[in-house]
C-alpha cells in the first residue's frame, strides 16, 4: 500500500482506546469553551491571555499524553520508588525556595512555569502505590496492619510536608487517593473500624490545634455561610447564586452576569463549573458531570481488562485522583462542601493541574495500549 | 523480580469483585449531585436568578423632591436646596482603611471619625445601609471626590435635596421640621402604609408641625435609577450594558404636593421680630376674624435647617435640656391661667345673667373678704365704686369676685364653655392641648372632692384651675368681637399637585353663633356683645386702660390684659415687685385683643411667659402685629402720616403707671 501507514503506525492507532480519547477531547473542547467566557469578562485585558495560555498546556498534555501511552508503563512502575523521591525532594524544596501566595508555599518558580510538587506528588503517590499494593493479596480477609504500615509511612511522609506549606486541600488528597487504592486492594475489616474510631477521636483534637484560622473559617463558613456574606462565606453563597441563576437552560455562551461581572471569585480555576452552570444551566452542568461519569466507566473498563495487577491498580489511582477532585470540586461549587482550593481537572485553568492529569490519563491510555499485547 | 509485571491478566482478574464499590459510589454520586443541582437550579432556580438580578442591578434612589410651603400670598416658606454628600457604600469597598484615609484627606476629616460614623451606621442599620461620611460638600470636594471613585469602589458623590427654612427660627415648631426616619420608626410606617408607600432607610420624614401633619402629601414618590455594577461596584457604561442585554427603564420620582399656608408672611415676620425683640419666652396666635391664622410664633425657638444639615448631637441634646423647650409648640402645647383675660368672658355671663347691667354701680374696695380669708384687688385703696366698663379697663379684681360670687361656677361654664375653653379648637396640627375649664362635676369626678365657694372667686379672675392656650384665648376673643362667631382655626388654605392642580382646599368654618340658641339655651344678645366690646375699647382706647401705651394709630383696638400666676404667693409677697423674683418664678403676662374694634378683622393672642405684666410684656407685640396689618391691608389710613418713624415705638418704663399693672 503505497499510501496507506505502516504496519507499526496502524497498530498504534488502531491499539489506541479510542473512547477514553473522545471522552477527554470532549471535555477538554467544553472546558476551553466555558474557558473562553471565564476569560473574557469586564476585566478581559488582565484575563484574555489565560485562555491562550491553557491552549498551550492543553498542546503539551496532549504530548506528554501520547509519550506515556507509547511508553511502557511496566518500566515506570519499576522507576516507582526514583520518582516519588525526586517529588519528594522537589517537595522539600518548596519550603525554601517557593513561592508565597495565598498565604501558603507552594510553588517553585521555574520562569516560564510555576511548579507545584504538591500536585504531581499525587501521580508518584499513584505510582509507588500501585507498585507496592499489587504485590498484597486481594483474595482473603484482606490486608492486615504490617501489610500496610510502610504504605502509610511513605504517603504520610508527602502528607505531613503539604500540610506544612499549609495546603490541606491538597493534602487531604493525597490521602483521598492513597485511601482509595488500599481500600480497592482490601484492608481487614477490623482495621477499618478501629481507622473510623481513631478519625473520631483525632477529629476534634486536629480542630483545636492542628487547623489554621483561615481553615477553621472555612469550615465554619460552610456551616452557616449568610453568617458573613462579604467575608469567607462571600465564595460559597455567589457560586450558589451562579449556579442556581442558570436554572435549566443557562444564561448563554458569556452571558452569565456572576461569572462576567465578577461576583463569581476564582472563576477560571476552582469556581470554573459555576461559570458553567450559569451559562448553560442544568443542562450543561448534567452533560458535564454525565461526560465525567462516563470517562470512569471507560478507564474501570480499562482497568478490568488490564495485563497485570499493577496496570489495573495504576488505573484505579489514577481515576480516583479524577473522581476525587472533581466530587471535591463539584461539591463545594454547588454548596455540599466547604471551600477549598481544589481544581476540577481538564476544566480549571492551570497548567499543573493539566499536565498531571493529562499525564494521569496517559498512563490509563498506556495500559488500554497494551491490553491485547499478549 | 517482584511478580506483579508478568503480563497475567488472569491475576488482574483478581480484582474484578473490587470494582463492585466503584460503581455504587459513582451511581451515588452522580444522583447526589444531580439532586443537588436540581434543587439549586431548578427549585430554587427563579430565586437565586432574582438575587443575581439584585447582585448586578443597584436602584439608585432619585429622591422626590418634596413638596413646597407658601404662605397665603404665594410666597416661600418652607423650599428645597440642593446639596452634594460624599457616601459610603459599605458593601463594595475593597480596602476600608485605605479608602477611609484617602476619603479623609479629600474632605477634610480624620479618618477615625469617618471610621466611626461606618461602624456606628452598621450598628443601627445593618451592613448595607450608605453612610453619610460629610454633607453639604463644597463644589472642590464634590470634586475631589469624583475623582476617587474611580479607584476606590464604594466612594460616591451623591446629589441630595435639602430642606431649606428661609425664616429660620421663625415659625420651626409650626412649619416643623424633617429627619431620617429612625430605625423603630421604619417598620411601623411601613405597616400603616402598606402598599401605598415603601419607606426606607435612611428616608426623611416630618417631625413635627406641617411637615409631620402632611408629611404623606408633601414626600412624593422617589424614583429609581438602574445601573449594571460589577462586583466591586463600579458602574458599567452602556457598551457594556448591551452584553449582558435589557436595561431597565428609570422610574421617575414624583415630586410631592405643595401646600398654601393662611399665614401671612409678612405678619409673620413682624410678630417673630417684635417677640425676639423684647427677648419674649412664649407664643404668639394672630388669626383672621374667620378663623385663618396669619401669625404663629413660639419662642425660644430652633433653626429647623439644622435638622436639614444633620444636627449635632450636642446641639440637639441642648434644645432638649431647655427649660423653655424650644420644640415645644407653645401656641396650642403651652395652656396657663388666662388671668384677667378671662374677665371678658365673665362680663358676658353676668350681664347674660342679669348680675348686672350696663349701668350696674359695683363698690370694689381694695379687697374682699370672703369665708375667712381676704381677696385682695392689685390696687391697694381699691377702685370705689364701679361699672363693668371701669372694672374691665381698669381689670379690677374685686369687682369680678362679686360677679364670681354671684354667678358660681356652673352658670360660668354654661357660657364661657361656649367660646371655646375648655375644649380643643381643632386646628390641623397634633399633640393640642385643650385647656380646663372647670365646672363643680369636673371636680368632683377629677379631683374627689366640693366645689368651694371660694374657689368661684378665683376662678371669677382666671385663676385656680381654669387654664387656656392662646390659640384658644384668641378664638373666643374673636367670637366676643365678631359679637357670636366662634370659629375653628385653620393653617392649611390649599394643597396643590405638581401640575398645579388644587386637589384640596380649606374654607372657614363656624362652630357656633352665640347669637343663636344654644343646645344648652344659652343665646347672647348683641347688646351684652356691644357692651363688652366697649369696655376692652377702653382698655386700650381709655385714659386709665391698662394697655392704653399700645394703641395703633388711626385704628381703634379691643383687648384685655392678664398675668396668670405661675405660683401663689401670700398676701405681702403679692405686692413684691415681680421683676426681681428669679425668671421662673415670674408671673405670664396674656394680651389679647381684636382690632378694628367695632368690626374686627384680625385678633392677637399673646402669652409673654415670665413677663410678669400683660401691659408691657405681651401688649407691644399685639400692637405691632395689628399696625402692621393695618398697614398691609389698610393703606389709606396711614396714608397722610408725614414721618413713619413717630408711630412706631412709644417707649414706656415698665412697672412706672399703677395703672399698667393689671389684676389678680
Amino acid at each position: 500500500m503505497e499510501f496507506g501507514l505502516r504496519v507499526e503506525e496502524r497498530n498504534f492507532f488502531s491499539k489506541l482506546d479510542w473512547g477514553l480519547i473522545l471522552i477527554i477531547l470532549g471535555l477538554n473542547a467544553f472546558g476551553l469553551l466555558n474557558l473562553y467566557s471565564a476569560t473574557h469578562g469586564i476585566s478581559s485585558e488582565e484575563m484574555g491571555g489565560l485562555f491562550y495560555q491553557q491552549i498551550v498546556w492543553l498542546i503539551v498534555g496532549w504530548g506528554l499524553f501520547f509519550i506515556l501511552t507509547i511508553i511502557d508503563y511496566q518500566f515506570i512502575g519499576r522507576l516507582a520508588y526514583v520518582i516519588y523521591i525526586l517529588n519528594l525532594g522537589a517537595l522539600l524544596g518548596v519550603t525554601f525556595f517557593g513561592k508565597v501566595a495565598y498565604g501558603a508555599q507552594r510553588w517553585i518558580d521555574l520562569g516560564f512555569f510555576r511548579y507545584q510538587p504538591s500536585e504531581t506528588m499525587k501521580m508518584a503517590m499513584i505510582v509507588l502505590f500501585a507498585h507496592i499494593l499489587s504485590e498484597k493479596n486481594s483474595m482473603g480477609p484482606g490486608m492486615g496492619f504490617r501489610d500496610m504500615i510502610w504504605p502509610l509511612i511513605l504517603l504520610l511522609i508527602p502528607f505531613g510536608l503539604v500540610v506544612e506549606q499549609p495546603d490541606l486541600g491538597t493534602a487531604m488528597m493525597l490521602i483521598a487517593i492513597g485511601g482509595s487504592m488500599i481500600l480497592f486492594v482490601k484492608v481487614r475489616k477490623g482495621i477499618i473500624v478501629s481507622a473510623l474510631v481513631a478519625v473520631a477521636i483525632a477529629a476534634p483534637l486536629a480542630w483545636n490545634f492542628g487547623l489554621r484560622d483561615y481553615q477553621k473559617n472555612r469550615v465554619l463558613t460552610f456551616m452557616s455561610p449568610t453568617a458573613d456574606p462579604r467575608g469567607t462565606g462571600y465564595n460559597s453563597i455567589q457560586s450558589k447564586i451562579a449556579v442556581g441563576s442558570g436554572k435549566f437552560w443557562g444564561k448563554g455562551f458569556r452571558k452569565g452576569t456572576q461569572a462576567q461581572l465578577e461576583f463569581l471569585p476564582e472563576r477560571h480555576t476552582d469556581f470554573i463549573y459555576s461559570v458553567l452552570s450559569e451559562e448553560w444551566g442544568l443542562f450543561g452542568s448534567l452533560c458535564t458531570l454525565t461526560f465525567f461519569m462516563v470517562l470512569f466507566l471507560v478507564g474501570i473498563k480499562i482497568a478490568n481488562q488490564a495485563n497485570d495487577k499493577f496496570a489495573a491498580l495504576m488505573t484505579v489511582g489514577v481515576l480516583s485522583y479524577v473522581f476525587w477532585h472533581m466530587f471535591i470540586n463539584m461539591g463545594m461549587v454547588i454548596g455540599l462542601l466547604p471551600i477549598v482550593g481544589i481544581p476540577l481537572p481538564l476544566l480549571s485553568y492551570g497548567g499543573t493541574s493539566m499536565l498531571t492529569t493529562m499525564c494521569g490519563l496517559g498512563l490509563v491510555s498506556s495500559v488500554a495500549y497494551r491490553r491485547y499485547l499478549f | 523480580m517482584s511478580t506483579q509485571y508478568v503480563n497475567n491478566p488472569e491475576a488482574a482478574k483478581e480484582y474484578v469483585p473490587r470494582y463492585r464499590p466503584i460503581y455504587v459510589l459513582l451511581a451515588m454520586t452522580f444522583i447526589l449531585f444531580t439532586a443537588r443541582l436540581w434543587y439549586l437550579q431548578i427549585i430554587k432556580g427563579t430565586e437565586l436568578r432574582e438575587f443575581s438580578e439584585k447582585n448586578r442591578i443597584k436602584e439608585i434612589k432619585l429622591t422626590a423632591p418634596r413638596g413646597l410651603i407658601f404662605d397665603r400670598e404665594g410666597r416661600i416658606l418652607v423650599e428645597n436646596l440642593a446639596a452634594y454628600d460624599a457616601v459610603i457604600l459599605p458593601q463594595y469597598v475593597d480596602d476600608l482603611e485605605r479608602t477611609t484615609k484617602v476619603l479623609s484627606e479629600a474632605i477634610g476629616l480624620e479618618s477615625d471619625k469617618i471610621l466611626q460614623k461606618i461602624q456606628k451606621k452598621r450598628k443601627q442599620m445593618g451592613p448595607f445601609a450608605i453612610v453619610k461620611v460629610k454633607e453639604n460638600l463644597t463644589l472642590d470636594e464634590v470634586f475631589r471626590v469624583q475623582t476617587l471613585r474611580i479607584d476606590y469602589p464604594g466612594v460616591e458623590v451623591r446629589e441630595n435635596i435639602i430642606r431649606s427654612y428661609p425664616l429660620g427660627p421663625n415659625g420651626a415648631q409650626l412649619f416643623g421640621y424633617v429627619a431620617e426616619i429612625s430605625k423603630k420608626q421604619l417598620p411601623i410606617l411601613n405597616q400603616q402604609f402598606k402598599d401605598k408607600i415603601v419607606f426606607e432607610q435612611g428616608d426623611l420624614i416630618g417631625k413635627s408641625g406641617v411637615e409631620e401633619l402632611r408629611d404623606i402629601e408633601l414626600r412624593g414618590r422617589d424614583g429609581y435609577s438602574f445601573i449594571q455594577v460589577d462586583a466591586h461596584g463600579r458602574e458599567l457604561g452602556a457598551t457594556d450594558n448591551k452584553i449582558l442585554g435589557q436595561q431597565i427603564k428609570d422610574i421617575e420620582p414624583t415630586p410631592g404636593h405643595n401646600i398654601q399656608l393662611t399665614i401671612d408672611r409678612d405678619l409673620q415676620e413682624v410678630a417673630f421680630k417684635s417677640f425676639s425683640d423684647l427677648q419674649r419666652i412664649g407664643a404668639v396666635a394672630a388669626i383672621k376674624s374667620n378663623g385663618e391664622v396669619l401669625a404663629w410664633v413660639s419662642t425660644p425657638s430652633f433653626d429647623p435647617n439644622e435638622f436639614s444639615k444633620g444636627i449635632s448631637p450636642d446641639l440637639f441634646a441642648k434644645m432638649i435640656n431647655d427649660p423653655f423647650k424650644p420644640f415645644r409648640n407653645k401656641v396650642i402645647q403651652d395652656h396657663t391661667a388666662p388671668g384677667s383675660t378671662f374677665k371678658p368672658l365673665m362680663a358676658i355671663t353676668s350681664l347674660e345673667e342679669k348680675i348686672i347691667t350696663a349701668s350696674t354701680i359695683v363698690n370694689c374696695p381694695g379687697s374682699l373678704r370672703f369665708g375667712n380669708r381676704p381677696y385682695h384687688d392689685h390696687l391697694k385703696g381699691g377702685f370705689g365704686n364701679i361699672s363693668i366698663f371701669e372694672a374691665i379697663e381698669r381689670s379690677s379684681n374685686v369687682f369680678f369676685y362679686k360677679m364670681g360670687i354671684s354667678l358660681g361656677i356652673d352658670r360660668m361654664y354654661k357660657y364661657i364653655s361656649l367660646f371655646g375653653l375648655g375644649s380643643r379648637t381643632n386646628i390641623e396640627l397634633k399633640r393640642e392641648n385643650g385647656g380646663l375649664l372647670p365646672s363643680a362635676a369636673w371636680k368632683m369626678k377629677n379631683v374627689g372632692e366640693e366645689w368651694q365657694p371660694g374657689e368661684n372667686l378665683s376662678t371669677a379672675i382666671g385663676q385656680g384651675y381654669v387654664t387656656a392656650t392662646p390659640l384658644q384665648m384668641a378664638i373666643a376673643y374673636n367670637a366676643i368681637g365678631t359679637e357670636g362667631k366662634v370659629v375653628k382655626p385653620f393653617l392649611i388654605q390649599k394643597l396643590i399637585d405638581p401640575r398645579g392642580q388644587v386637589i384640596e382646599e380649606h374654607h372657614p368654618e363656624l362652630v357656633r353663633d352665640l347669637q343663636k340658641l344654644q343646645p344648652n339655651g344659652v343665646k347672647i344678645s348683641p347688646q351684652t356683645f356691644q357692651t363688652v366690646k366697649e369696655a376692652m375699647r377702653r382698655v386700650v382706647q381709655g385714659e386709665r386702660g391698662t394697655a392704653k401705651h399700645w394703641k395703633v394709630p388711626h385704628v381703634e383696638m379691643a383687648g384685655k390684659t392678664g398675668t396668670s400666676q405661675v405660683r401663689s404667693f401670700n398676701a405681702d409677697d403679692i405686692y413684691t415687685e415681680c421683676t426681681s423674683r428669679p425668671l421662673n418664678y415670674r408671673h405670664h403676662g396674656w394680651f389679647v385683643a381684636f382690632a378694628p374694634a367695632e368690626n374686627p378683622e384680625i385678633t392677637v393672642a399673646v402669652l409673654a411667659e415670665h413677663a410678669c405684666h400683660g401691659s408691657t410684656g405681651a401688649a407691644p407685640v399685639v400692637r405691632d402685629i395689628v399696625q402692621a396689618y393695618m398697614k398691609k391691608n389698610h393703606p389709606e389710613l396711614f396714608a397722610n402720616d408725614k414721618d413713619m418713624k413717630t408711630i412706631k415705638i412709644m417707649p414706656v418704663k415698665p412697672g412706672v403707671d399703677p395703672s399698667a399693672i393689671d389684676g389678680e
